[in-house]
């Protein structure tokens, strides 16, 4: 189930049971103004919920109930014991259909007339005067039973037969008569279309329902037809096809016998009449055979006696036997219909109805379904992750309590002890840490479900045509990286859709399909989540950026000259860096990528640019799947340790001086046959002192990427790698950006945790 | 365009929406001998409708969809 209808329902059953509550509690206290106020609220908020979704039945009651509380709430109407039964009665529709639609994923159509009866209850309470907009409405839903309808044997030959073959393949056939209300042009309503949509329909007329004035004064604007249509389709199909607007159709079954036994009659009496003729004439044998082959039609394949009249008849030969036959037949066969006829009454009665179960929503307080969701103030969640962060903290501990039990006291056995104790504790703090980041985390699709709509709106509004294909919408991230990722995502495909996809004519002539394709992929790798926004676009033409980056000062004509051709593409992220030649309200305004990237980077992730000119541009978030836990590598330099957050660390290696190549002042190495620069952390952090080697002479090389390229930094010593909780530093100090920000660890030391992207 | 008003016949093509039905009103208003085609004719708003059921010209033209003609058909002159 999406989860905007999930949190509709669960807010609505929130805010039913409030309803109850202050419906009681007015019970109790009727003048209570304030009460009255705060139910008109709830009824209201709860009417405009429904009405983001399709439920027109739950809508329509609601509706209805807001007019009544708002007519109460202004002293229109008193409030009556009556009024909160009907109320209540209402909410238990309410909650009937939502336990339906929780079930189902969608509201049952089948509650049409309830939610109608519902409605004119509510608004039969509310003063007619002066409910201008339910008064109209209920006069509507009591003249929709009084529409004229056709006579079945007043439909043209066509209609008739038609109908005559459905009712041999056994569908059900019905007359509906379609009053639109006068201003339902206004409402972007076409009645005719729906009319001539209407599932089965087999004929259909439209005609003035009310004696227009003259052509010259017509009111084109102002709906004035009535629409009669013959259709065969389950009744409850006709009702989900009007299901917006019940209270203006009229459907009426249609059973065999309505037509067929008026045709009967008139064929009956008209056999009645020629066997009346006088006898004398030469061709009276063949006119009695004929008359009894009608006959025989008529009264289906072998009414009793028939052959003995007609036996009787040809032998005299006078129509006498055959009229006494018929006239006996006359007698009988009107017992029998009368008989028939009480039997199919009930049948008949249940047009309305449409012989639906009885209405089911007569329970109160019997229903104590109570929801598997619970709702959480993310305040406690976040609580309980600070504490889960310090228990991971205290945990650390315990491996530094058993060293000094060890090394300190000698005591090897209770050592060994914490050391055990630390293993569980452990795996319980992790367990319970991946638990707590369980609730925090949210799908991908919170962000992509906004995506068909304005990916829609702006091609439409550039004259292109795109498809966007979403996948991996339920990959899970913290809340906090899924929230992080909405508005660069906007930003990022706005500029897909506005630079990168072309018009239509130019894909053509490029010889590619007119239709772009826009895909936004979500998925984890290891514990990041990583999109992907491609396009099949014009993609970036490095040409044309450098020039704007000329243009706009960003850079010099020798590092043009310099630039490779993914050094130039990545310049569309450069601060003020903007191609577009006029700002639209799309994009274009110079913030927009380097807003992306320093977005993504502020939440720990790094933005991947890929883009190939004619064939499309790719870009690639990848964000940690949570933030509230980092893992850090310990370096020791100086006498000091730092931290360095691991996603930037690429491998650790130990260099022997030999392998160090000094170019002026910069030092060098050769890594993998590719050569890598390197700095001393020390120089980075202004620290006077010179890196120091190892007993072997090596030094300790940390290899990062940053922004894609390799660089080494040169350290005294390695620690350990360890998660912690990274918390920014107060104040002025957070100001320092080379730090990332502060932990502590387990034995109560604070570690400074390096930002390697501003530390280069 | 898909309604052409011309002296005395107008010619209804395509899908005639709402925003013709004011046109077609006044030009039917002063010509109470006017003539229609339809056999372009694949839908009219329910407004096109109660103006062609009102004003009932005469029909030169019925639409090729048979279902659209049985709807039109009480517009037709008598």
């Amino acid at each position: 189930m999406n989860p905007l209808l999930q949190q509709f329902i669960q807010e609505s059953r929130d805010s039913l049971e409030s309803i109850s509550a202050e419906l009681m509690a007015l019970e109790r206290a009727p003048a209570s103004s304030e009460r009255m106020a705060g139910l008109f609220r709830l009824v209201h908020s709860l009417k405009g919920n429904s009405g983001l979704f399709d439920f027109p039945e739950m809508t329509r009651v609601l509706h209805a109930g807001e007019d009544l509380m708002g007519a109460v709430r202004d002293g229109r109407v008193a409030y009556s014991p009556e009024l909160a039964d009907t109320l209540l009665d209402a909410m238990d529709f309410v909650t009937l259909q939502l336990d339906e639609i929780e079930g189902s994923g969608a509201a049952g159509a089948g509650h049409a007339a309830d939610a109608a009866a519902l409605a004119a209850r509510l608004r039969a309470l509310a003063p007619a005067a002066e409910a201008p907009v339910g008064a109209p409405a209920a006069a509507v839903a009591a003249g929709a039973a009084q529409l004229p309808l056709p006579r079945f044997e007043q439909l043209p030959e066509a209609a008739r037969q038609a109908a005559a073959s459905a009712l041999q393949q056994g569908s059900p056939l019905f007359l509906l008569a379609y009053r639109p209300e006068p201003e339902c042009f206004f409402k972007g309503e076409d009645p005719f279309h729906q009319a001539r949509q209407l599932p089965g329909l087999l004929w259909g007329g439209a005609a003035l329902h009310e004696t227009p004035p003259a052509l010259a004064e017509m009111d084109c604007y102002r709906s004035v037809l009535t629409y009669t249509m013959l259709a065969a389709a389950p009744r409850a199909t006709l009702d989900a096809y009007f299901r917006y607007t019940p209270e203006q159709v009229r459907i009426e079954a249609v059973t065999p016998g309505d037509g067929l036994e008026a045709c009967r009659q008139a064929l009956l009496a008209a056999q009645g009449e020629i066997l009346e003729l006088p006898d004398g004439v030469a061709w009276l044998r063949g006119r009695l055979q004929a008359t009894a082959a009608s006959l025989r039609g008529c009264l289906g394949p072998e009414p009793a006696g028939l052959d003995a009249a007609l036996a009787a008849a040809l032998a005299e030969p006078a129509a006498a036997p055959l009229r006494d036959w018929l006239a006996g037949y006359d007698a009988r066969s009107a017992a029998a219909a009368a008989a028939d006829r009480r039997g199919a009454a009930p049948a008949q009665g249940q047009g309305r109805n449409g012989g639906d179960d009885e209405p089911a929503f007569n329970r109160r307080a019997d229903d104590g379904q109570l929801g598997k969701v619970l709702k959480v103030d993310q305040g406690k969640v976040d609580r309980l992750m600070n504490l889960i962060g310090e228990m991971v903290v205290a945990k650390n501990g315990l491996p530094y309590l058993a060293n000094r039990a060890e090394q300190q006291h000698g005591l090897r056995d209770l050592a060994r002890d914490i050391k055990a104790n630390y293993a569980v504790i452990n795996r319980i703090a992790e367990e319970m840490q991946d638990a707590i980041m369980q609730v925090r985390m949210m799908p991908a699709s919170v962000v992509f479900q906004r995506f068909p709509r304005l990916v829609r709106d702006i091609s439409r509004k550039l004259g292109k045509e795109v498809q966007l294909v979403l996948e991996g919408e339920e990959t899970e991230a913290d809340k906090n990286i899924v929230e992080v990722l909405a508005d660069p995502l906007i930003h990022i495909v706005r500029n897909s859709l506005d630079h990168g996809l072309e018009p239509p004519e130019d894909r053509a002539a490029a010889g590619k399909p007119r239709c772009g394709r826009l895909l936004i992929r979500a998925g984890q790798e290891s514990d990041r989540v990583v999109i992907e926004i491609a396009d099949d676009g014009r993609g970036i033409d490095t040409a044309a950026v450098k020039r704007k980056a000329l243009a706009q000062g960003l850079i010099d004509p020798a590092a043009a000259e310099a630039m490779s051709e993914q050094e130039a593409t990545e310049l569309i992220f450069a601060p003020g860096f903007s191609t577009a030649a006029a700002i639209t309200d799309l994009s274009g305004r110079g913030v927009g990528m380097d807003v992306v990237r320093t977005t993504i980077a502020k939440a720990g992730g790094s933005v991947e640019l890929r883009s190939r000119l004619g064939a499309g541009t790719t870009l690639r978030l990848s964000l940690p799947l949570s933030m509230a836990v980092t893992n850090v590598m310990v370096v020791e330099t100086d006498g000091q340790i730092f931290g360095i957050p691991m996603d930037a660390v690429v491998e650790t290696m130990r260099l022997p001086a030999s392998a160090i190549h000094h170019i002026k002042s910069a030092m060098t190495t050769t890594l993998r046959g590719r050569v890598i620069p390197l700095k001393p952390l020390n120089e980075l952090l202004a620290i006077e002192a010179e890196p120091q080697a190892n007993s072997d002479g090596e030094l300790a090389v940390l290899v990062l990427r940053l922004h894609g390229e390799r660089i080494g930094i040169l350290v005294d010593g390695f620690r350990d790698v360890i998660d912690v909780i990274l918390k920014p530093l107060p104040g002025e100090l957070g100001r320092l950006s080379t730090y990332a920000g502060s932990a502590l660890l387990g034995d109560g030391a604070v570690l400074m945790v390096l930002n390697p992207k501003e530390l280069l | 365009m898909p309604t052409e008003l011309t002296d005395d016949l107008a010619r209804l093509s395509g899908w005639v929406s709402v925003e013709e039905a004011e046109g077609l009103l006044a030009w039917l208003q002063t010509r109470p001998q006017a003539r229609l085609d339809l056999a372009l004719c694949e839908h009219l708003h329910a407004a096109v409708l109660q103006i062609l059921l009102h004003a009932r010209p005469a029909i030169v033209a019925w639409p090729a969809d048979p279902a659209l003609q049985s709807w039109l058909e009480p517009t037709s002159h008598p």
